[in-house]
């Protein structure tokens, strides 16, 4: 399939003109689209020869995005995030020396043991107190955790910071092989992020509910769905674990699960029924579920920063800018739909100066609309663009112009 | 190793040791593989590059500098020793005057982000090769590359005013200037317009920008017979029609795009024509129709006109991306596309295009054959396996064929790819048909006088 892939590249470079990571690199090229797409045919044919293990390689597919703006111009129909993956899902298969990434381990390890990737007791998740469901309704509301965690990253990046970049990969070789260690950072977590996090959460059941649904929901013991797992190329264990993920919902009687955040809608809409066999829940995002919300329109402007996987994949999906230009007049970026700019918030974790690099220049060419604040319709863009111009979640937008 | 070491201390963070990390810059967009590259620098200021060059001079060190990395020719690729100078860092616009035509920019700013930023001012910058997406400022300029605008305005050549130029010993000078018109001495900002990197580093350029036409149509037209195709452009050129595209694509191209970009044409027609009229809103469609009615006179099988700007930038897309398409046409995964890139002048299109089509089945080689037709530019994209050495034989036996066909009109062995590793031998085929060799001597005391070293791009153009 790699083979497949990169032999389709004619070499134009047409994809290094849209690729965020190549100028957050600093334009070293193997940080860019047509670098990984070369770096994919180099790994090959370092395996062919037997010399895979010699090569320092894995950098330049474990700082992709995953966000597919270089597919969008490639006109070979090359898609370097695709080559990034199955190069990794290489490198983690073959388990090729020296190229297995430490905190990609550290995060593997802690989510298998603990069914979310920062180790974060259950104890902790408390956003849904207080708020009635329908259990035992088989549509039922999964977060996949994606807000909670969105609390802790920061503190994680900030010790990594004090440590600095050595001690920052022993110490994650240390938690890959000791997932327990990960939990210690749980006490790094932004409580004001959080707060507002919860918030969120709260106002995305409480639209639902506005809007007529009714619908369960699993409370602090729902897993994350994995998402990781599969992005850094841990495909055996994303088999296991999405196994265990989707007997979870089973057996709480899900029929259809409404997801709140893009990654989870993607990864359980388009990968899960690749890897777990008779996979047949139905899955929707939330935002399909509010066309009878009630909203008037706020007096703002807003500019919306949509989530590449809803507009850089092939279905786009454009529900929430619907409904946010329901809500307050809408603008978007320069770059928006099929050219899209990410956020930055994959690399958060592996690469979190790339990352921060990213998302700056996205956050600059939002502002430069003039709009008074962003919107979000993902946890990770809210939490890589929220600097200082109000950045909030189309939740909250919704929530405020629905009177709830 | 002294040199590398003082590189280092002149630009820290910017050098590129590791060997992985340098992989990517031994390819450009050809089919050459260069060698691995001594080091990469990406440097960030004037200074920097000043200092890397005086110490490339000081120890010999031989430096390939980088932009887009889209050439076609090998021109951008290192070769065995070499040091990678890439201007990627260099990526700012830094002024724009619509008041006086002209902006001030960076080398490592990219076409469509130029005239992205232009558009807001209503302007543009006209040299728009199909790779303008990824191609630079500065390696635009050092290709003088052309486009399907070239047809009006021309290649890059005409649309540089002034240079920043850090000459291989370091030294940083300006050439030209933000005036459309200046006659002092010999124009040495003309000079690196096609110098391939071997001159200078361009290290700021100053453009001549120009309005945006007020409005355009887009006629296509299809047509059987190759030397039709020919006559319909050089009839309207006659006519004093001037399209500001008009774009020559073969059946094979056609089917390409039918396969990649899913568009539809015609079954009958084995040739088409995309020709741009811009003109005013008031004169538009007259013009069009003027132009619709030579494009009859040639027996096309159908044509069609929109001025639907959804149409239009569909259509212009797939050609922009017609090269890349046509690797749905290969007979193998192994095969590449080589190109090859003549121009003739207009009244003899007909007979250059016939010629082309036979001397494909005389040599033996299978190619598409599109082209920037209206200021005579053919190209045949042949597909060979370059790693098979009788293959590339006949590829080479064609180029050349290919080359005389445009001599024999009095045009060009290189339109606009430039010369690189690849059109070496018919540089020197086309300036010994010019029948003074000596020329080829002028253009080795120029490239010495200003690297007399022999550090800047060596092996490239020529020896
Ligand atoms: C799909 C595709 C379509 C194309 N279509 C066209 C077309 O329609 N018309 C056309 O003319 N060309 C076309 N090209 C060729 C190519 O894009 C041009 O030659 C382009 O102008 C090169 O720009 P670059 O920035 O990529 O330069 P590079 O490839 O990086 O470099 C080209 C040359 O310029 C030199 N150089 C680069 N920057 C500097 C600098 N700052 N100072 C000094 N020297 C420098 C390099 O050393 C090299 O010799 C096409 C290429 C592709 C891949
Ligand atoms: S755009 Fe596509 S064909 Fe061009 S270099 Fe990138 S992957 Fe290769
Ligand atoms: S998926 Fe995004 S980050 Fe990855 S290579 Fe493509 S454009 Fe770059």
């Amino acid at each position: 399939m790699l083979q497949n892939e990169v032999g389709k590249c004619i070499s134009c470079g047409f994809c290094e003109s849209v690729c965020p990571t190549l100028p957050a690199a600093g334009y070293d090229l193997w940080k860019g689209a047509r670098g990984r797409v070369i770096m994919g045919h180099e790994l090959l044919n370092a395996v062919r020869e037997g010399r895979e293990g010699n090569m320092d390689i894995s950098d330049s597919f474990y700082s992709c995005l995953d966000c597919f703006a270089c597919l969008q111009v490639c006109p070979a129909g090359v898609n370097a995030g695709v080559v990034s993956h199955l190069a990794r899902s290489l490198i983690v298969g073959k388990k090729i020396k020296g190229n297995q990434n430490p905190y990609a381990e550290m995060i593997v390890a802690a989510t298998m043991k603990y069914m979310n990737p920062l180790g974060i007791p259950a104890s902790s998740d408390n956003w849904a107190e207080g708020l009635k469901f329908d259990q035992g309704s088989t549509d039922v509301l999964y977060t996949g955790k994606m807000y909670q965690l969105m609390a802790y990253t920061g503190g994680l990046n900030r010790v990594r910071d004090m440590a600095g970049d050595h001690v920052s990969k022993l110490m994650a070789g240390i938690i890959a092989n000791h997932p327990s260690v990960i939990r210690m950072s749980a006490s790094q977590r932004d409580r004001s992020f959080q707060k507002q996090l919860n918030n969120s959460l709260r106002n995305i059941v409480k639209l639902l509910q506005a809007a007529g649904n009714h619908f369960s929901y699993p409370g602090p013991m729902e897993p994350y769905p994995g998402t990781f797992l599969y992005d850094l190329g841990y495909l055996a264990e994303f088999e296991e674990y999405a196994n265990r993920v989707y007997g979870f919902l089973k057996e709480y009687g899900a029929k259809r699960i409404i997801t709140v955040d893009p990654h989870t809608y993607d990864l359980m809409k388009h990968t899960y029924p690749e890897f777990v066999d008779g996979f047949d829940l139905e899955v929707v995002f939330y935002a399909d579920l509010l066309s009878g919300l009630n909203i008037s329109k706020t007096d703002r402007t807003v500019v919306y920063h949509e989530p590449c996987h809803f507009v850089l994949r092939e279905d786009s999906y454009s529900t929430p800018l619907e409904l946010i230009n329901r809500a307050a007049d809408t603008v978007l970026a320069p770059r928006n739909g099929k050219r899209n700019r990410c956020c930055g918030g994959p690399d958060e974790l592996i690469f979190p100066d790339l990352s921060d690099k990213v998302s700056q220049e996205r956050y600059s060419e939002l502002i430069s609309t003039g709009a008074s604040e962003i919107v979000t319709a993902c946890p990770i863009c809210l939490a890589n663009l929220s600097k200082e111009r109000k950045t909030r979640d189309m939740a909250d937008l919704l929530a405020e112009a629905s009177s709830l | 190793m002294a040199f590398l070491e003082e590189l280092k201390s002149s630009v820290g963070d910017a050098l590129i040791q590791k060997h992985e990390q340098k992989i990517p810059y031994e390819t450009d967009a050809s089919y050459f593989q260069g060698s691995e590259p001594m080091a990469v620098v990406i440097p960030e200021t004037v200074h920097q590059v000043s200092l890397v060059m005086k110490l490339c001079q000081k120890y010999s060190v031989p430096v390939v500098v980088r932009g887009g990395g889209t050439s076609l020719t090998g021109s951008s690729i290192p070769l065995s020793g070499f040091l990678v100078i890439s201007m990627a860092r260099f990526d700012r616009i830094l002024e724009v005057k619509p008041q006086d035509r002209y902006a001030i920019v960076e080398p490592g700013v990219r076409l469509d982000t130029l005239n992205e930023k232009l558009l807001q001012l209503r302007h543009f910058y006209p040299p728009d090769p199909a790779s303008s997406m990824a191609a630079t400022v500065g390696g635009s300029i050092s290709t003088n590359a052309g486009g399907l605008r070239a047809a009006t305005y021309g290649t890059t050549r005409n649309w540089v005013l002034g240079l920043e130029v850090v000459l291989p010993n370091g030294e940083v000078v300006n050439l030209g200037g933000k005036v459309l018109k200046r006659t002092a001495g010999y124009d040495l900002t003309a000079m690196f317009v096609g110098a391939e990197g071997t001159l200078g580093i361009i290290t700021k350029a100053i453009l001549k920008i120009w309005p945006i036409p007020e409005t355009k149509g887009r006629i296509l037209a299809y047509y059987k017979d190759i030397e039709k195709v020919g006559l319909a452009i050089s009839s309207m050129k006659e006519k004093g029609i001037t399209p500001e595209i008009a774009e020559f694509l073969d059946r094979i191209t056609m089917n390409s795009l039918e396969k990649a970009r899913g568009m539809h044409f015609p079954e009958s027609a084995l040739y088409m024509l995309i020709v741009d009229i811009s003109s005013t809103r008031e004169s538009l469609q007259r013009q069009l129709d003027d132009a619709v009615r030579v494009l009859r006179q040639f027996s096309p099988t159908d044509v069609t006109v929109t001025t639907d700007p959804a149409e239009m930038a569909r259509i212009y897309e797939a050609r922009k991306g017609a090269y890349a398409s046509l690797l749905s046409e290969r007979s193998s995964a192994t095969e590449r596309v080589v190109i090859g890139d003549i121009v003739v002048p207009a009244s003899s299109l007909p007979m250059a295009l016939r010629e082309s089509e036979e001397k494909l089945k005389e040599d033996g080689v299978r190619a598409a054959l599109f082209g920037h037709i209206a200021d005579g530019n053919i190209h045949a994209n042949i597909f060979a396996d370059t790693g098979n050495e009788d293959q590339m034989k006949k590829v080479d036996r064609f180029q050349e064929d290919f080359g005389k066909i445009a001599l024999k009109y009095g045009g060009s062995v290189s339109a606009e790819h430039g010369i690189g590793i690849e059109k070496k031998r018919l540089l020197r085929m086309e300036i010994d048909a010019s029948g003074n060799p000596y020329v080829m001597d002028i253009m080795k005391t120029i490239r010495k006088s200003f690297d007399p070293a022999g550090i800047m791009n060596r092996g490239k153009m020529f020896d």
